[in-house]
């Protein structure tokens, strides 16, 4: 019954503007620990179990680099 | 990057040339989501785009065909391109609050009153940010910038008696939403309505800057908090429980300003016709020998097409 989501993050593409940390309401990103080649610093997804599919962090991502996908069963 | 990117922008496009946290992309996504909702492939739509931050994000973005406009002037552009493609093909132009309420209003009024088949989708980030965040038509009074450093004192097209649309509407534009870049499927909603609609249709997004609008005119650097401020300038009610932080920002300038509604503005879909149909079936009565064949083909496509 529990269905269960994949969070694809590009690590060279995000830009760091932590909107998928502030936006997600079950707390599945982290705060990253290493720099991509443009400098900035990318979350990590430090939860994938938590994710309910609502897709916030999609909507709100401004750079395309987030993925959103349900896992089948 | 996601799916939507690979269906349908080019990937030397990744990552954009927005800066960290700017809300264009919001905005590029939604207009994505509309078309990829609608099922229209790459082939489909013409894109064009103005100059600024808004036309340098979408600039030779889109697979398909796509150009690039003088500021202001794109509207006309894309007037001479909509009189001459088939009406299947669908325009959408991506520009900015300066480009589209600026120097390009009159060029978006006389489009209006044409009522072309275009859908206009104005970015807008409450000024010229991209050459170095002075004041436009569009940013809240009070506000402080590069070049109103005693707080703005102009009344703008968003003043708190005035509304941009309005004119538009009078202009005779069939189709008008207001969003911000956070709102999800009304949104997208709104877009695909905006796309659907055989007429002049404009949509109007406001999206954060941070790197100006933020740090100069609210004062603050952490994204997240100014991602706050443009949630609270729809709903005044939002983030009472955000604390001190949040509320130094509201005092640097009420979000409240706006007065405006989100979502449709006036949806007159098809009750005016498209000029540019008019003005071929009028061109049509004096050379009957070159009227468009009865059925659907791709035009200049090879033979048959010229006598």
């Amino acid at each position: 019954m529990d269905e269960t989501f994949s969070i694809e993050l590009d690590f060279e593409a995000c830009k760091g503007c932590g909107y998928c940390l502030e936006t997600c309401p079950e707390n599945v990103f982290d705060p990253g620990p290493e720099h991509n080649a443009k400098g900035y610093r990318p979350p990590v997804v430090a939860r994938p179990n938590s994710c309910l599919g609502c897709r916030s962090c999609f909507m709100v991502c401004p750079d395309f680099c987030l993925e959103v996908s349900r896992v089948p069963d | 990057m996601d799916g939507l990117f690979q269906k349908y922008l080019r990937p030397k496009k990744i990552p954009s040339t927005a800066c960290s946290g700017c809300g264009l992309g919001q905005v590029h996504k939604r207009v994505l989501l509309a078309i990829d909702g609608l099922g229209l492939g790459v082939q489909d739509v013409i894109w064009g785009t103005g100059i600024g931050c808004a036309g340098r994000q979408t600039f030779n973005a889109w697979k398909g065909d796509n150009f690039a406009g003088t500021h202001g002037r794109v509207y006309a552009l894309a007037a001479g391109l909509r009189m001459a493609l088939p009406k299947e093909k669908k325009i959408v132009l991506t520009v900015g609050d300066g480009d589209a309420f600026g120097i390009g209003l009159k060029h978006l009024l006389h489009c209006a009153r044409r009522n072309l088949d275009m859908t206009v989708i104005v970015a807008d980030n409450f000024g010229y940010q991209s050459t170095g965040g002075q004041f436009g038509l569009t940013t809240p009074p009070g506000a402080v910038t590069d070049s109103s450093p005693y707080g703005l004192s102009e009344t703008g097209w968003l003043g708190p008696d005035l509304d941009v649309l309005e004119i538009l509407k009078a202009a005779g534009a069939t189709f008008l939403a207001r969003h911000l870049s956070l709102d999800g499927k009304p949104s997208v909603d709104n877009l695909k309505l905006a796309l659907l609609n055989p007429g002049f249709s404009l949509v109007h997004f406001i999206f954060p800057c941070v790197t100006h609008f933020g740090a100069v005119s609210l004062a603050e650097r952490d994204k997240p908090l100014i991602l706050s401020w443009f949630k609270s300038v729809f709903n005044p009610a939002y983030g009472q429980d955000r604390g001190e932080s949040f509320q130094k920002l509201k005092d640097r300038i009420n979000p409240g300003f706006l007065k405006l509604k989100r979502g449709l503005y006036h949806d007159a879909s098809g009750s005016r016709p498209d000029y540019s149909e008019l003005l071929k079936a009028w061109t049509d009565t004096f050379r009957p020998d070159r009227a468009a064949p009865k059925e659907p083909g791709r035009a200049g496509s090879g033979e048959g097409a010229e006598p």
